[in-house]
């Protein structure tokens, strides 16, 4: 059992800071993913952890203990590697017993135990054999084995399914899940995938260049992203991003651009009939998840599909009651995935993705509707991409930033 | 009423017999097209004369031949001296300088007559102890310092490796005198001692060796540092073992080499025990003059243990150096 707890962790290779003043800390029995594109500096955060990489500034502790310049082999943590780094002159059972015989545990002992995880993983008939006789999937069962067999105080996985195919990926990610669920000891996971991120977590950890950007259970990190980049970077297709500028309207903020007119539901009382004029507009980036988006109408009499002002005109006619017209635009493509439907629409001059359950009835180069929910909505910065709250203070009449803005 | 396959809407597609409808005409005429239109082309192939290539863009076969012919000429050009060599020393004294491609009547007198005036088991032993021993080390301090460059990052890595590779670079005469010297100081002229100790670091060996584990995979030495092993148990738990092909291929090139050396054995060994080397070259200057048959006898029992060691180990020799890394 072990909590894992890192301490403004940096890692420098000569000029580039592949891990940038990073702190977390993993509870006793958690899942955590570390989620985010290549090169972002997970799997070197992982070897931090691991002991193979020492941290240029900051510290590690396992259980409290400071264990930054304790070797990896003393530090309670067995390790999952991406290529399964199975010994390729031993066999299985060898590979699988290889931590104990390092350990100097008696030969019976390391029989038995390696026995009990065989069985537990459905080796046992391929025990003598050797790895390059394996496939794909034995082989990160093996590698699986030789972290199980030492009972250690956690698990790191570095993307130990990425090179498994599609129908055995989904299959071992439910028994790693499981495994979790029986052991209750503490995982640290490696993968650049968002749907192992949200299946398998109880919190995910998102990184870009280096930094944490955000970290939380996996439907806090989708359902309320911190930042443009985590709200960019979950979602298939990820959350809509377009740059607006907020402005007051009819005692509600708004956020308007080309082709988009959003209530955000956000009620503005009006001091003096002039304010909203002289109001400055402040520049946000608007966020919307595929999903959230529904067709009010395919509008194919629409001439004006892109003009804000025809967009306005719609909202104010419809009123309150009914879906609100928040975006025009025109189909470009259509996905068809099966169940559903992706419709990537020109609005403005930028690009929205619709999706919606088939048949949505998406035709390219028809003209559509689109509505939301203003509780649907998110504002992000559009300098620091952070996102932004509203907090109704007595005197500012903008949204200000809820987090310090960071450069 | 009853459940019918459906049938697509665009016709049947072609060639599909299973499926209902028109079992005839259509699909047969194709099918006899085709067959026509292969026909045609292998007609068309074999008016070529045969000579097309096998496979798109490889060779003809003429060039193959051609090829092939080149490379046997060349093997026999390579191996004819060794020919040579045995053949002499199966003909009869009288014959040695006949010059008939098949010895005959073979005689074993040459073998015999080296037999009697060289000690040739006690040369062979000598030969034996320093090859072994010169090649062991080279194999270990090369290992040990491969393994170091290519695992390790320490300060001053990339100069120290340069100064490495750079002593290969030293002519053996620059470093002849200082060792002959060093050898004097230290009483080991004379010895076979003498002829191992100035010997056992090869830097060919490191940098052979540097290049195998470069493209080691990282990700094994990682998992066994996760897995409780240090530098040193790692090193033969898991580098080792894995690099049997390659120290292999390393081991036999360096017993070769230690078996053929002449000059230094012949510097240091002027008095005391001698290596076969030495031994043969004492016919040369043998008071009878050129003594050929006796001399290619002694050479050809000399090159017997090296060709036994290759045949035994080829398989080795070949993967090792064919390959440039572990797979």
């Amino acid at each position: 059992m072990s909590r894992i707890t890192v301490e403004n962790v940096t890692r420098r290779y000569g000029g580039t800071t592949a891990v940038d003043a990073v702190s977390l800390d993993v509870a006793d029995g958690d899942f955590l993913v570390l989620l985010g594109p290549s090169g972002c500096g997970k799997s070197t955060l992982l070897r931090t952890i691991a002991g193979l990489v020492a941290p240029s500034e900051g510290r590690v502790l396992v259980d409290d203990r400071d264990v930054t310049d304790v070797p990896a082999r003393g530090r309670d943590l067995a390790m999952v590697f991406q290529s399964y780094a199975l010994y390729p002159h031993l066999t299985v059972a060898r590979n699988i017993g290889f931590p104990l015989r390092a350990r100097r545990l008696r030969r019976a002992e390391v029989r038995r135990r390696v026995g009990e995880v065989a069985d537990a993983l459905e080796l046992s008939a391929l025990l003598d054999r050797r790895p390059r006789e394996l496939s794909g999937g034995q082989r990160q069962r093996v590698a699986l084995g030789r972290a199980l067999v030492r009972d250690p105080g956690a698990f790191l996985m570095d993307e130990p399914l990425s090179n498994l195919d599609a129908q055995l990926r989904t299959a071992t990610r439910t028994e790693i899940t499981e495994l979790h669920r029986r052991l209750r000891r503490t995982f640290v996971y490696v993968t650049h995938d968002q749907v192992e991120a949200m299946t398998m977590a109880t919190s995910v950890a998102v990184l870009n260049r280096g930094r944490l950007e955000q970290i939380g259970p996996p439907t806090e990190v989708y359902d309320r992203p911190a930042s443009a980049f985590v709200a960019g970077f979950l979602g298939s297709p990820p959350m809509n991003l377009l740059a607006a500028e907020v402005i007051h309207r009819d005692g509600q903020l708004h956020a308007v651009a080309a082709g988009v007119n959003v209530p955000l539901g956000i009620a503005v009382p009006r001091r003096s009939p002039d304010d909203a004029a002289g109001e400055p507009a402040r520049s946000v980036l608007l966020g919307i998840r595929p999903e959230h988006l529904r067709v009010t109408s395919s509008a194919a009499a629409m001439t004006a599909a892109t003009d804000a002002t025809a967009a306005e005109a719609a909202a104010s006619a419809s009123g309150s009651d009914g879906p609100v017209t928040a975006l025009r635009g025109v189909v470009r493509t259509v996905e068809n995935l099966g169940s559903e439907e992706i419709a990537y629409c020109v609005v403005g001059d930028g690009e929205v993705s619709v999706r919606a359950r088939r048949p949505a009835g998406f035709a390219v180069g028809d003209a559509v509707a689109l509505a939301v929910d203003p509780g649907q909505t998110h504002l992000f910065d559009r300098e620091s991409g952070r996102r932004l709250v509203w907090r109704p203070d007595p005197h500012p009449a903008v949204p200000s930033a809820r987090v310090p803005v960071a450069t | 009423m009853a459940l019918v396959i459906e049938t697509p809407a665009g016709g049947l597609p072609a060639g599909n017999p299973s499926a209902p409808g028109d079992p005839g005409g259509p699909v047969t005429s194709e099918r006899a097209a085709g067959a026509t239109l292969a026909e045609g082309a292998l007609a068309e192939a074999a008016q070529a004369g045969g000579d097309g290539p096998d496979v798109p863009g490889g060779r003809s076969r003429t060039m193959t031949i051609v090829g092939h012919v080149a490379l046997a000429l060349l093997g026999i050009v390579c191996v004819f001296p060794i020919y040579w060599m045995y053949t002499t020393s199966l003909r009869r004294p009288q014959d040695v300088y006949k010059l008939t491609v098949l010895p005959w009547p073979l005689s074993t007198s040459s073998y015999s007559q080296a037999l009697d005036q060289l000690d040739l088991a006690r040369l062979m032993l000598n030969t034996t102890i320093v090859a072994i021993l010169t090649a062991a080390g080279q194999l270990l301090t090369s290992l040990l310092a491969a393994y170091a460059f290519a695992v390790w990052g320490f300060p001053g890595k990339r100069l120290l490796y340069l100064g490495f590779v750079g002593t290969w670079l030293v002519p053996f005469q620059v470093t002849m005198l200082p060792n002959y010297v060093l050898l004097h100081q230290l009483g080991l002229l004379n010895s076979l001692a003498g002829v191992i100790v100035p010997n056992v670091v090869s830097a060919l060996g490191v940098l052979l060796l540097r290049q195998h584990l470069d493209s080691f995979p990282k990700e094994l030495l990682e998992a066994a540092r996760i897995d409780g092993r240090g530098s040193w148990t790692t090193l033969w738990t898991v580098v080792v073992p894995n690099l049997r092909a390659a120290l292999t291929a390393l081991g036999i090139l360096l017993l070769v080499n230690a078996w053929n050396e002449y000059f230094w054995p012949a510097m240091v060994l002027q008095r005391g025990p001698s290596v076969l080397q030495l031994g043969i070259n004492g016919y040369l200057n043998s008071a009878e003059g050129d003594n050929w048959g006796p001399l290619t006898a002694a050479a050809g029992l000399a090159c017997l243990p090296i060709f036994a060691l290759y045949l035994a180990l080829q398989r080795h020799v070949i993967n090792g150096f064919v390959r440039s890394g572990l797979r």
